[in-house]
């Protein structure tokens, strides 16, 4: 069939793209990340009856499930929304053979149902359909609860393709979907109306009822006719990539940056290169919401006793933007790098913009993450600890260290999902800057006490803080030693 | 104004560019033609210190070029995209640029009003992103970043390819106008050798590195340079 064949194809073209295998070593890191979270989605799927069984609702639990599917499918419609990548298959080699253009539309639209993540909550799916629905309803209705959970897949990412190429993913349709999302549940939780009975009484029919069958594979076909009539209307490329390809110029400036000369022309750069590239800005989305890291583990009380643990937390919260964005400081410019390189713009005063771009993010973190404090004065001594420590050590590390980065970051292309220049150095220079103060904090507070350990990190950090013209200083050195072969690693293509 | 003595540039084994003396004096339009692989572009990266020489050194103003940053107040350059930002606007790009050699918006705005012959309308105003542009239109907004910085010393690498042919000939009335005007030291290399002699008063060829011509330009240069290129 020529579809399978031009999936195979698109399949091939992503294993033969020279990146892949000279990521290997980060793609063999992922593809451990998703073994764990694959372990992690079976068990909760084994023990997700018991655990709902215990949950002291009145509903047994597939009935609960049945009043959670649809709020279900309403966070998948808005993640895929926001970051489910439109196929944006490359026609043109494909429009002049001899193949329909119902084919290729077809391939267009379905291409993301082949894409094996978007079936991994299945993993939780399945073996409670086996281990609950078909022990205590039978075997129809497990099999019938999967059909419909499969068609709620479907629907979403056909649905989230249509809603993307319709009205495009602008960040006032992506705050549109959060008011709507957060008005429902409000009206949840105040009781006026509630999504979870309409969903209850809805999936547990489709669910029980062999019409629901049916039903449930007509809302996938309905969703795959809304984009078949979209591509109807808009027969060219141009017109239905209108989003996928095309970035529209929103000319934001950051005019309290002009009063810092050249160094904040270059800061405002940044800002503008993290704000129009969709990996830097899936970075951006992911820092913010790990700042919500420690609600996982503040309230709880076992882990009151464990410093180690909070202060990791801490600096985690703390500085993970600048953790991020700090690795490949550099590397940000690569495709631009000659240029920069070559204007009035001194190695020191890059570096300093570098500098100040990451103090900044330690700043917005810290500032951020000050309602941790509400969970007592040890978070908030540990939080003020791992700021002071950021931004007078973990700084000068990645300022260093990034310029070790030469791999070629080319951001105009590829997704969120995008990889490229991920090298094994990345994970070493982690290694230092948030194992060794979580080790430090563990053995002085063992062997001291937690004040201890604290006040010997916060020196450190200040020490760092009153040293940083000298620092600085040593880290343009080795900018400048090491420009040249930065250069030369920034104009090696793939 | 360009001083370079014993310039020598070897890549995996293989001498790329070497130069035991050239002089490019103040106010030079100096042409460089030579076929793929003579290392045009690579002479044009050591003099702007983008790559590193295994020996000799460039002079600029007196000063070495290497670890330096003062050459680059008064140098401009194109050579590539690599030199582009490509998620600006032409307008965010020539702003970013101006500021760096401290134009205010007024002297920009002023400077592009003199380039309107060249952008032929299809630069400004667009609402585009450099990286949505064609190769040509990103080539004229390279080459106008450099004109912005009312640069000293002017480095273009090609700057003709991939422009139409009615741009073509605005460039080479435009670089010549402006040559006469500031006296600005202008380093070209093409592959167009009708396009160079027109542009630049001495031509140097050169062939696997090494420089083995070293011409002022008359009537008789376009026929030297044929029969020199015509083997």
């Amino acid at each position: 069939m020529l579809i399978v064949n031009l999936i195979r194809q698109d399949f091939l073209k992503n294993v033969r793209s020279s990146g892949f295998y000279k990521n290997l070593v980060a793609n063999i890191f992922y593809g451990l990340m998703g073994l764990y979270f694959l372990a992690i989605f079976l068990f909760i799927g084994f023990n997700l009856h018991k655990i709902l069984l215990e949950s002291g609702s009145h509903y047994n639990p597939l009935l609960q499930i049945c009043g959670a599917l649809f709020y279900t499918m309403l966070t998948g419609l808005s993640f895929r929304f926001m970051m489910q990548s439109l196929t944006t298959f490359n026609l043109p080699p494909y429009q002049v053979l001899n193949i329909k253009r119902s084919t290729l539309v077809h391939f267009i639209i379905l291409k993301p149902l082949f894409n094996p993540t978007n079936y991994l909550t299945l993993l939780i799916m399945l073996p409670f359909a086996f281990k609950y629905v078909a022990v205590y309803y039978g075997a129809f209705e497990a099999f019938s609860f999967v059909w419909v959970y499969i068609n709620i897949i479907w629907f979403n990412s056909l649905f989230a393709s249509f809603l993307k190429r319709k009205f495009g993913p602008s960040f006032r349709n992506t705050l549109i979907l959060i008011v709507v999302f957060g008005a429902i549940v409000g009206l949840e939780f105040f009781k006026i109306f509630s999504l979870f009975n309409v969903s209850l009484a809805v999936f547990s029919f489709l669910v029980l009822n062999p019409v629901g069958w049916i039903v449930s594979l007509a809302t996938s076909v309905l969703a795959f006719t809304l984009n078949k009539w979209f591509f109807s209307q808009n027969y060219y490329a141009e017109t239905f990539n209108k989003f996928a390809s095309k970035s529209k110029a929103i000319i934001t400036d950051f005019a309290f940056l002009n009063r810092f000369g050249i160094e904040g022309e270059l800061m405002s750069m940044e800002l503008k290169l993290i704000l129009r590239h969709k990996r830097t800005k899936s970075i951006l989305y992911m820092t913010g919401f790990f700042l919500l890291y420690g609600l996982i583990f503040y309230p709880q009380k076992i882990y009151q006793e464990q410093n180690g643990t909070l202060f990791f937390v801490a600096i985690f919260v703390t500085g993970l933007a600048m953790l991020m964005f700090g690795q490949w400081v550099i590397s940000w410019d690569s495709s631009h790098f000659d240029g920069l390189m070559t204007k009035n713009v001194t190695a020191k005063s890059y570096m300093q913009a570098n500098y100040k771009l990451l103090a900044a993010f330690a700043i917005a973190s810290f500032v951020l993450t000050t309602p941790y404090f509400l969970f007592g004065w040890r978070i908030m001594f540990m939080h003020i600890t791992a700021f002071l420590f950021n931004i007078g050590v973990n700084i000068f590390v990645l300022l260093f260290f990034s310029t070790y980065n030469t791999k070629r970051i080319d951001l105009s292309k590829g997704s969120a999902m995008n990889y490229q220049g991920v090298t094994m150095k990345n994970f070493l220079v982690q290694i230092p800057m948030l194992l060794v103060p979580i080790f430090l904090v563990w053995l002085l507070s063992t062997f001291f006490s937690i004040t201890v350990a604290l006040s010997v990190l916060s020196v450190l950090g200040i020490t760092g803080i009153v040293f940083t013209r000298p620092l600085i200083n040593a880290c343009v050195k080795q900018f400048q030693d090491r420009k040249y072969i930065l250069a030369e690693g920034f104009r090696e293509g793939e | 104004m360009i001083q370079v003595s014993n310039l020598q540039k070897i890549y995996n084994g293989v001498t790329v560019v070497n130069i035991p003396e050239l002089t490019i004096a103040s106010g030079e339009s100096f042409g460089l033609v030579g076929n793929n692989g003579a290392g045009k572009t690579t002479f044009f990266r050591l003099i702007l210190d983008l790559i590193e020489a295994n020996g000799g050194e460039i002079l600029s103003e007196g000063q070495p070029v290497k670890r330096h940053d003062e050459w680059k107040q008064y140098t401009a350059s194109f050579l590539d995209e690599s030199f582009l930002i490509d998620f600006f606007t032409p307008e965010e790009y020539f702003s970013f640029v101006g500021k760096l050699y401290n134009k205010n918006q007024g002297d920009i705005e002023a400077f592009l009003e003199t380039m309107k012959d060249i952008f032929n309308d299809e630069i400004l105003g667009k609402k585009k992103l450099i990286r949505e542009y064609s190769k040509g239109n990103q080539k004229k907004i390279g080459i106008a970043a450099a004109l912005l910085c009312e640069p000293k010393i002017l480095i273009l690498d090609e700057p003709f390819t991939a422009l139409d042919p009615t741009s073509q000939i605005r460039l080479k009335r435009f670089l010549s106008e402006i040559q006469e005007k500031t006296g600005v030291t202008m380093l070209i290399s093409s592959h167009d050798l009708n396009h160079i002699i027109e542009v630049c008063k001495r031509i140097v060829i050169l062939e696997k590195g090494n420089v083995v011509k070293d011409l002022t330009t008359n009537e008789d240069t376009l026929k030297e340079l044929e029969t020199y290129f015509a083997v």
